[in-house]
């Protein structure tokens, strides 16, 4: 009887024909990496990313060590006597002044933190929420199901913004903000808002890739084994879901990225102290500030494009690699 | 009064302040009007994010600067009023209904005669009367309708309590022996009864139309003219019942407010001094976006702003280009921007905390934060230059060119009984994440990152809450909030008397649980502290001991300096001046401000009403020789 091997080995050939290069078995995740890779666009994308994150972590060094300036540092003597920059970008200061003096590059790359750890830890959580809430929603059906999917109904037909603006605001007005404290106007509850809108997307696709995983024969052959459903869905399911999520997840940041700014545009959720891009784009708009400082509004403009850009080719080229028959 | 909120002065005391103001009040540096010939005709347009009136437009309780300008300039005739002009002889008071007047030599007793020939305007076609006089003071007292200055009558006209059901209850105080003659009754002599009496919530309204609104702010669109102008639409105003009158069609709350000439003015019962009359109307819009408005002015579409601020970029354009210097005015404003401290919120219960914030906070820094020295003079006490002069120059806690000093600051702080080891900076747990209210527009977000940066030179971490304008006053308005400190309030003078700039804000009597101005809670008593609920009584227990030591207050002086005249009256406010900012500690005063205004060209005389602090409808001329009514609203 001939043995049932993983690999597969070469056939005897005849002497003399000329043997083609050995065929490997290679696992998913070789493959996805091979594709990702030959994705120019999306390895710039990852470049950005990474490059991005570095600064947002080394921003305090940068500050205190390479340009000697903090992220709040007001200078009066950089604004004129109504209290416009004076300084453009220049050997001090790369990305000029704002209308308090204070460092805008500095600002640019602590904005840089905000963004980034706003939208990590909103997609984070979505992404937990909606995983959770997919799966018991598409492996148990029924009342399960019925329940998860109106509620993604309903948050996805929320005015996001209106609601947003208005949590923000109403939590603003005493000390301690709502819930006895549990929501703060400040960087949770923004993270909170953002999360709380994002995770239907996720909670939809999921549950959509396990209904179509829960029909297929190897989870009848788990069940069949004596799996539990806990069993199942942790061994079976779940792993099956990675790819999509995934994809998914990095696809979300770029929104919540652009969600934190728009909140912070309007002046909701972020506390003033806290440099924030959206924030800032907001103060260069105001009174027509960038028509007298234009550095105010390109380079948080700038930063914000490129971040939100980097983050969709990276999605795509994820997409594209990891799944080449979900995207086309 | 509110910060727009506008008050008028009597001259009493201005012989000595009249000088003395000349020289130090707003800056000095008032600009040159364009002084060609008043042109008659043609419409004033400007635009404004906001109405923001506090009582709907309802004359008994309308608080705001802006809108007694309205009243004043346009269509509301008082017993005494101003000539509606810059500086202090703008704040003297002339006569308007009154002709002439007496008082008893006890003071007691004031008697008004009236000119004849006072008009309502269409479609009432009557005279006004001492009786229509008498009817506004009755829905002054009326409860329901919420006169908001109520108390400048209120225990001042015997009879008047403001507790009234409604207001056709006649007040014992206050009589009408003909249609020509009104005689008020003092419960004590009150020397500033002039400027009383020619605020807005006075003017004359007649009870056929009053009657038909009893509740706060709804008499607001409907209000009848006895003044040159009136509110487009009151001649199709249906009188014949309550329930067939419809709001005027030229006041849209939402939208604009449009003035038209009122045909039965009688310009010869009036004075050219007091009330020019050169427009044929004003158009207000609304417009929420400050930098389309200046760009209409810029285009010609609108004559001139109202109380709007100018953006940066603008201002630099007209500070700095020769062209336009006549299409800018700086006037003093009467008023102080300020931060103001909870006495029942630690750590500010602690007057060694109150006078390091003094000492810590950069003035300057504020100022340019508002557009530098044009926009004011920074404020170093709590009454403005004109309102008065002796304090002008008077600085508690001074520091090289106002920008704080830390040094002094930290001093300060050393002797509170939060710097327990004595560095100079606050270490106890109430001073970190103390919550800041403050606004949410320029020039607050420029101010709010400086006062973080300040007041963590003392310790004190802040947590700064950025609010809309209005949500920012009814915060810190509401008691419960405890809230702790607040940068978002200014306050105009209501008269150009230290009682009509401190009386609401300093008083006990100012304080209530919610909708209140004196947001330090200065002379708060035990009894005022329960009413407003457990949260309010402890803090109020744990600042004073359980009443052993109780708060500051200034109510005894007060009533000190309220009947006093001239000098010794301006001694007596001196001091309480001297003992607010020395001894009670409630404010951080950091700008006397000016107001900016820009017009057009089509604006050829300018004047300024020092009354309301804004521009001044009851003389200014353009010549756009437009109809109101056919100025495109909405």
């Amino acid at each position: 009887m001939s043995q049932v091997t993983d690999t597969i080995t070469e056939p005897e050939l005849d002497a003399g024909v000329e043997v083609s290069a050995a065929v490997i078995g290679r696992s998913p995740w070789e493959l996805f990496w091979r594709r990702f890779r030959k994705d120019r666009v999306a390895l710039l994308g990852v470049a950005f990313i990474v490059i991005l994150v570095l600064l947002a972590i080394t921003a305090p060094l940068i500050a205190r060590f390479v340009v000697h300036h903090g992220p709040n540092e007001i200078n009066q003597d950089l604004t004129n006597e109504i209290g416009l920059p004076a300084v453009g970008p220049s050997g001090n200061y790369w990305f000029g002044v704002d209308t308090l003096g204070r460092d805008v590059f500095v600002r640019t790359i602590y904005g840089a933190r905000t963004s980034l750890t706003v939208a990590f830890f909103a997609t984070g959580i979505a992404v937990t929420i909606g995983i959770i809430m997919g799966t018991l929603a598409g492996f148990f059906g029924g009342w399960v199901d019925t329940g998860v999917s109106r509620a993604i109904d309903i948050v996805l037909s929320l005015p996001i913004l209106l609601l947003a603006i208005g949590i923000a605001a109403a939590c603003s007005i005493t000390a301690t903000g709502c819930l006895g404290g549990l929501i703060q106007p400040g960087i949770s509850l923004v993270v909170g808002i953002i999360a709380l809108f994002s995770w239907p997307y996720i909670g939809r696709i999921v549950r959509g890739q396990v209904l179509s995983i829960r029909e297929k024969e190897f989870i009848e052959a788990s069940r069949s084994l004596g799996f539990t459903n806990s069993g199942i869905m942790f061994r079976e399911i779940l792993p099956n879901l990675a790819a999509p999520v995934i994809v998914y997840t990095t696809l979300i940041i770029p929104n919540n990225i652009l969600f934190e700014a728009a909140l912070s545009f309007l002046g909701v959720g972020i506390p003033p102290t806290t440099p924030s891009w959206g924030r800032m784009i907001a103060e260069a708009a105001s009174g027509q500030l960038y028509t007298v400082a234009w550095w105010m509004l390109l380079f948080p403009g700038v930063a914000l494009v490129f971040t939100t850009l980097a983050f969709n080719l990276v999605g795509d080229g994820l997409r594209d690699a990891l799944d080449p028959r979900m995207g086309g | 009064m509110e910060t727009l909120k506008r008050s008028s002065r009597v001259l009493a005391v201005v012989g000595v302040l009249a000088i003395v103001a000349t020289a130090c009040g707003g800056g000095g540096e008032e600009q040159a009007s364009p002084s060609g010939p008043s042109t008659k005709g043609g419409t004033y347009r400007t635009a404004i994010e906001d109405f923001g009136f506090t009582n709907g437009f309802d004359p008994t309780g309308e608080y705001l600067g802006t809108a007694w300008g309205l009243y004043s300039d346009l269509i509301s005739r008082t017993l005494v009023t101003y000539k509606h002009i810059e500086g202090v002889p703008g704040d003297e008071i002339v006569p308007d209904i009154a002709e002439s007047w007496e008082t008893s030599a006890d003071g007691l007793t004031w008697t008004f005669h009236l000119k004849s020939g006072v008009m309502f305007g269409p479609p009432l076609d009557r005279a006004v009367t001492s009786k229509d006089i008498a009817y506004a003071f009755q829905r002054i007292n009326t409860k329901s309708l919420i006169a908001q200055y109520g108390n400048y009558y209120a225990g001042v006209i015997e009879g008047l309590t403001g507790d009234a059901k409604s207001p056709s209850t006649p007040i014992s105080g206050i009589s009408t022996p003909d249609d020509s003659t009104i005689v008020f009754t003092l419960t004590k002599p009150t020397g500033d009864f002039l400027f009383r009496a020619a605020m807005p919530a006075t003017a004359p309204i007649p009870e056929e139309v009053g009657k038909c609104f009893t509740k706060a702010g709804d008499y607001g669109r409907f209000v009848i003219s006895s003044g040159p102008y009136m509110i487009d639409g009151e001649d199709a105003l249906d009188t014949s019942s309550c329930k067939a009158m419809e709001p005027l069609s030229g006041f849209d709350p939402d939208k604009f407010m449009v003035f038209v000439r009122n045909p039965n003015y009688d310009a010869a019962t009036d004075s050219p001094d007091v009330r020019s009359a050169n427009l044929d109307g004003v158009v207000i819009s609304i417009d929420t976006n400050t930098d389309d408005i200046f760009n209409k002015i810029q285009s010609g579409d609108l004559d001139g702003s109202w109380a709007s601020l100018p953006p940066k970029t603008l201002e630099q354009q007209y500070l700095t280009n020769p062209d336009l210097k006549d299409n800018f005015h700086i006037n003093s404003g009467d008023r102080t921007w300020y931060i103001t401290m909870n006495l029942l919120v630690p750590p500010f219960d602690d007057v060694n905390v109150r006078k390091a914030v003094n000492f810590v906070i950069d003035k300057t820094a504020l100022q340019k934060a508002w557009g530098g020295p044009a926009h004011g003079e920074i404020a170093t006490s709590v009454e403005p230059p004109e309102v008065l002069p002796e304090t002008a120059d008077y600085d508690p806690y001074p520091s090289p060119n106002h920008e704080g000093d830390v040094q002094a600051a930290q001093d300060a702080m050393k002797q509170s009984k939060y710097d327990s080891n004595g560095d100079g900076k606050c270490d106890a747990d109430v001073c970190s994440d103390v919550l800041l209210v403050s606004r949410n527009i320029p020039p607050w977000t420029d101010m709010n990152p400086v006062l973080s940066e300040d007041l963590a030179k003392i310790g004190i971490n802040v947590k700064i809450r950025e609010l809309e304008t209005s949500t920012a006053y009814t915060t810190i308005q509401t008691l419960d909030n405890l809230i702790p400190i607040a940068a978002n309030a200014g306050w105009g003078k209501d008269y150009a008397d230290p009682y009509g700039f401190d009386f609401f804000i300093f008083n006990s009597a100012g304080i209530a649980c919610s909708g209140q101005v004196n947001y330090s809670e200065l002379g708060m008593t035990k009894d005022q502290a329960t009413e407003c609920g457990p949260k309010v009584l402890a803090a109020w227990n744990a600042a004073t001991d359980n009443g052993k030591t109780p708060l500051p207050s200034v109510d005894k002086k007060m009533d000190e300096c309220y009947g006093l005249l001239d000098e010794a009256r301006a001694t007596c406010w001196t001091e309480l001046d001297t003992s607010l900012m020395e001894e009670a500690v409630p404010w951080v005063p950091y700008l006397w401000a000016t107001v900016f205004t820009v017009t057009a060209d089509s604006v050829t005389h300018w004047e300024f009403d020092q009354f309301s602090g804004a521009l001044s409808f009851a003389h200014i001329a353009v010549n756009n020789g437009l109809d109101p009514t056919s100025v495109p609203v909405g």
